[in-house]
């Protein structure tokens, strides 16, 4: 039974922006019910979407084209994959990289030969290649190659990989990056606003990196099978849903953050709404225990979670052995009215931000008819307008309520000022430089918006001085390079989540808080960050496979459960016949690669 | 060759933020051009047709307009020869608030160039509820004079193109353009004249509207010769790599996992 709450209840349980906004806590979330995978998995499933493969032309070394066929009940797309070979010192997962094992694209409508011949040509030169404007996403991906081949020679002997491996990196292939939105001639989102397939952001995009993901199953088991036809078996069902599709992600991503507060609102807004309404239900013993059992899942998926970065691994464990705390706690106390609301409050009080985070992504899982209609509110059409009619001195009023988190900073400070971001010649990719002592300070990216509102509002301030009863846009006009600055804060100030509340200048900013962020509301799980600035994550890890979307799921509460993945034991992972051979031949591949069981 | 509208308005904005431009203004005059060329207007034939110019004044400093008269309902603005794309947003957004405040206001931006592009921006301004129409006249034989009107709400405008057969006596030199914005009332040009006109344009709605929905079907096709003179000014916006830059910015080439 669900107590709705009216939307004026709902305001005064929205935790504050200033909390929510911080970035660290915004580097803290994990992903959720609402993330991008999550809710494509739950259209496809309800809309019983349909996945074939259209063709299947890979040759012994599992290089060729495929090409598979997505029905929806709206239409029908294409998803076309190029598998190349490639040397390994041509192997980067870098932006600024030439070439890729496989490259694929996600196409609207049919593939005649003419469009085929006219991917086949442009598709594996990405960025370089002019797209088809049927394109709805272009990418690549690069072998995970200790994965790779261990997982071929295996099944090749008939026997089932080492689920192990799947923790250590749970994929066969990395993608490095995912287009959508008319990048390189591919068509703009524009063109999907009025399509209830792929209307959601990065909806295509996540369909790309499912596709992806069917694709290394098949191609791995077709490799296995052309290397040894009489001893090969198929990959286990468990261990085909313990793979994901890994992800490696720079500075890249940093801009998106900023340059599409509207979006991001609307993102962290649903999120917090849901919450919000959440907080007001009576929960009850079975929701109690279904929290419980989460927690312990997630817990040991934290626990089986592998990171070379120190900081990272700290946090996990931090937030692991938070974990009984809180089972302790919710099993002493009364099922009350407000207990989501205390619960939430007491591990504000008391748990680091990832755990405190963790908790309210776990809510989420409770209440699926709270939430899932959030999944159409993730959207939105983004405009930053200027109010040019405004008072001026109502502009000022307003960046001193809504912005001074911003007008705190003393941007005098060398600290306060040290970062500056700019596009490096090197594929147009963002970085940060050192002012002062990198090149690139005047040629700064616009990306701190808080010494932009200090300036801005230290203009506002002379000129009301001289001029009390003007306008905003008569202040444009006598300042115009504050024009943007004033759009943003006039269209964002009466939004609470739309700001990140952070100086992107400060030495102590952390640019991985803002690339978790984005990919957790994706559906990214096993963050290993590699520096202070890129991460390697997996998408779609525990995600039901092809086979079962085309099943036509009835129940999809089970169907949807795939949060927070565990390593499949090697038992369950070994149909009946390969069990022997599997244990046998685990350790023999383990002892080689040195890995620890 | 054939881009997308993201990929039109991106590659216009860093190539105007190349030139100078400053952020706001830089996305304003990428939204004009981007505009025009989705509608099939060609707006990038427009700009290259200035583009010269355009750095020539880049070089000089930012010619913002200055205010020459305001009251409540009327402003008239010197663009300084400017093109349109520098700072006209800003007069358009001086009208939009004067006819918020008096229900119709009369903006008058003398001495400018790069016309055609400001339909980009009275598109804006018709979408956030306001009537916007734009009246000029090209001085070249025979006299032109072009009308764009967008109705509050509107995404695509009506315009006509027309030469003046019977040339009034008074012909001077016009190179500004008269705005009209009202808030409840429509300001659709619609041909009716005692005097001799011979129609050279007409653009409906729905002929625009088409337009959009084939670029965004089948991508905006565009010269390769002026595509490739904006990515070259969009190069200057960017930064040569050094150690330091690459160092922790991305896995390097060992990615073996």
């Amino acid at each position: 039974m669900i107590n709705r709450i009216s939307p004026r209840e709902e305001n005064l349980r929205l935790r504050p922006p200033e909390r929510v906004m911080d970035l660290e806590r915004l580097g803290s979330l994990h992903a959720s019910r609402l993330s991008f995978t999550r809710s494509l998995i739950r259209q496809m499933a309800r809309q019983r979407w349909q996945i074939s493969a259209a063709r299947f032309d890979l040759d012994d070394a599992g290089h060729g084209t495929v090409i598979y066929r997505l029905q929806t009940p709206r239409g029908r797309y294409h998803g076309v994959i190029f598998s190349q070979p490639l040397d390994d010192e041509a192997r980067s997962d870098r932006v600024i990289a030439e070439a890729w094992d496989v490259t694929f694209g996600v196409v609207e409508g049919e593939v005649d030969e003419a469009l085929l011949e006219q991917m086949a040509a442009n598709v594996p030169l990405q960025e370089a290649g002019r797209q088809h404007p049927r394109l709805l996403v272009l990418s690549r991906a690069n072998r995970s190659l200790r994965n790779f081949d261990a997982f071929t020679r295996a099944l090749a002997e008939g026997y089932q990989p080492d689920p192990a491996w799947l923790t250590r990196a749970g994929y066969l292939y990395r993608t490095t990056a995912v287009y959508g939105n008319g990048k390189f001639g591919i068509a703009d989102f524009g063109r999907l606003k009025d399509n209830p397939d792929f209307q959601r952001p990065f909806s295509a995009q996540m369909l790309a990196v499912y596709l992806l993901r069917h694709f290394s199953i098949q191609q791995v088991e077709h490799i296995a099978r052309r290397q040894a036809p009489a001893t090969a078996v198929g990959l286990a069902t468990p261990l085909k849903r313990y793979l994901g599709i890994g992800n490696a992600t720079g500075l890249g991503m940093a801009p998106f953050l900023i340059n599409h507060p509207q979006l991001i609102e609307q993102w962290v807004k649903s999120r917090e709404q849901a919450l919000a309404q959440i907080s007001a239900q009576t929960p009850d013993e079975a929701q109690r225990e279904r929290l419980l059992a989460l927690l312990e899942r997630a817990r040991r998926h934290l626990e089986q979670t592998i990171t070379g970065d120190v900081q990272q691994g700290e946090r996990n464990r931090e937030t692991a052995a938070a974990l009984p705390d809180v089972r302790a706690w919710l099993e002493q106390v009364p099922l009350t009215a407000d207990l989501w609301r205390e619960l939430t409050e007491w591990s504000h009080r008391t748990l680091p931000l990832e755990a405190q985070e963790l908790i309210n992504t776990l809510l989420l899982e409770l209440y699926p008819a709270i939430v899932e209609p959030f999944e159409n509110r993730m959207g939105v059409d983004e405009r930053l307008e200027l109010t040019p009619e405004m008072p001026l001195v109502h502009l000022k009023q307003l960046i001193e309520t809504h912005y001074d988190w911003a007008l705190a900073v003393d941007f005098d400070a060398p600290d306060s000022r040290y970062w500056f971001w700019y596009r490096s010649v090197e594929k147009e990719e963002p970085r940060l430089g050192v002012r002062g002592h990198e090149p690139g300070a005047d040629r700064e990216l616009k990306l701190a918006i808080a010494p932009r509102v200090a300036d801005t509002h230290r203009a506002v301030e002379a000129y009301l001085g001289d001029n009390p009863h003007a306008t905003t846009v008569e202040f444009l006009i006598a300042h115009c390079r504050h024009k943007d600055i004033v759009r943003r804060i006039q269209t964002m100030a009466e939004t609470p989540y739309g700001e990140i509340r952070a100086n992107l200048w400060a030495r102590e900013m952390k640019p991985m808080h803002l690339l978790r962020a984005k990919l957790a509301f994706f559906g990214a799980g096993r963050f290993d960050p590699k520096s202070d600035r890129w991460v390697r994550i997996t998408l779609f890890q525990g995600a039901p496979l092809v086979e079962e979307l085309n099943a036509e799921p009835d129940d999809l509460r089970d169907f949807d459960d795939w949060s927070f993945p565990l390593e499949p034991s090697p038992e369950t992972s070994a149909p009946d016949s390969a069990c022997l051979s599997h244990r046998t031949a685990s350790h023999r591949t383990a002892a080689t690669n040195g890995v620890a069981l | 060759m054939k881009v997308s509208y993201n990929e039109l308005q991106g590659l216009c904005r860093k190539a105007f933020l190349g030139m100078g431009f400053g952020d706001g203004d830089a996305s304003d005059a990428a939204d004009m051009v981007a505009w025009m060329q989705l509608h099939e207007l060609d707006g990038l034939q427009a700009l290259n047709r200035g583009l010269d110019y355009l750095l020539a004044e880049q070089l000089e400093g930012a010619r913002t307009p200055v205010m020459l008269y305001a009251d409540g309902d009327l402003a008239v603005l010197d663009g300084q020869g400017g093109s349109v794309l520098g700072s006209s947003s800003l007069a358009l957004e001086l009208g939009f608030a004067k006819a918020r405040a008096r229900g119709l206001a009369v903006i008058k931006i003398r001495r400018c160039h790069n016309r055609q592009l400001i339909m980009g921006y009275l598109a804006r301004i018709a979408g956030r509820g306001m009537n916007a129409t734009a009246f000029w006249r090209n001085a070249q034989a025979p006299l032109t004079e072009q009308v764009v009107g967008f109705r509050a709400g509107g995404s695509v405008p009506e315009i006509r193109v027309y030469a003046v057969t019977q040339v009034p006596e008074e012909n001077a030199h016009n190179d500004g353009v008269t705005l009209l914005f009202a808030n409840h009332v429509e300001l659709l040009p619609s041909m009716r004249s005692e005097y001799a006109y011979d129609l050279l344009a007409c653009h409906r709605e729905s002929d625009l509207l088409a337009s959009r929905e084939r670029a965004m079907l089948d991508g905006i096709l565009i010269d390769d010769a002026v595509w490739d003179r904006l990515k070259h000014l969009a190069t200057r916006i960017l930064v040569e790599s050094t150690e330091a830059s690459r160092s922790g910015a991305g896995p390097g080439t060992d990615d073996s996992d």
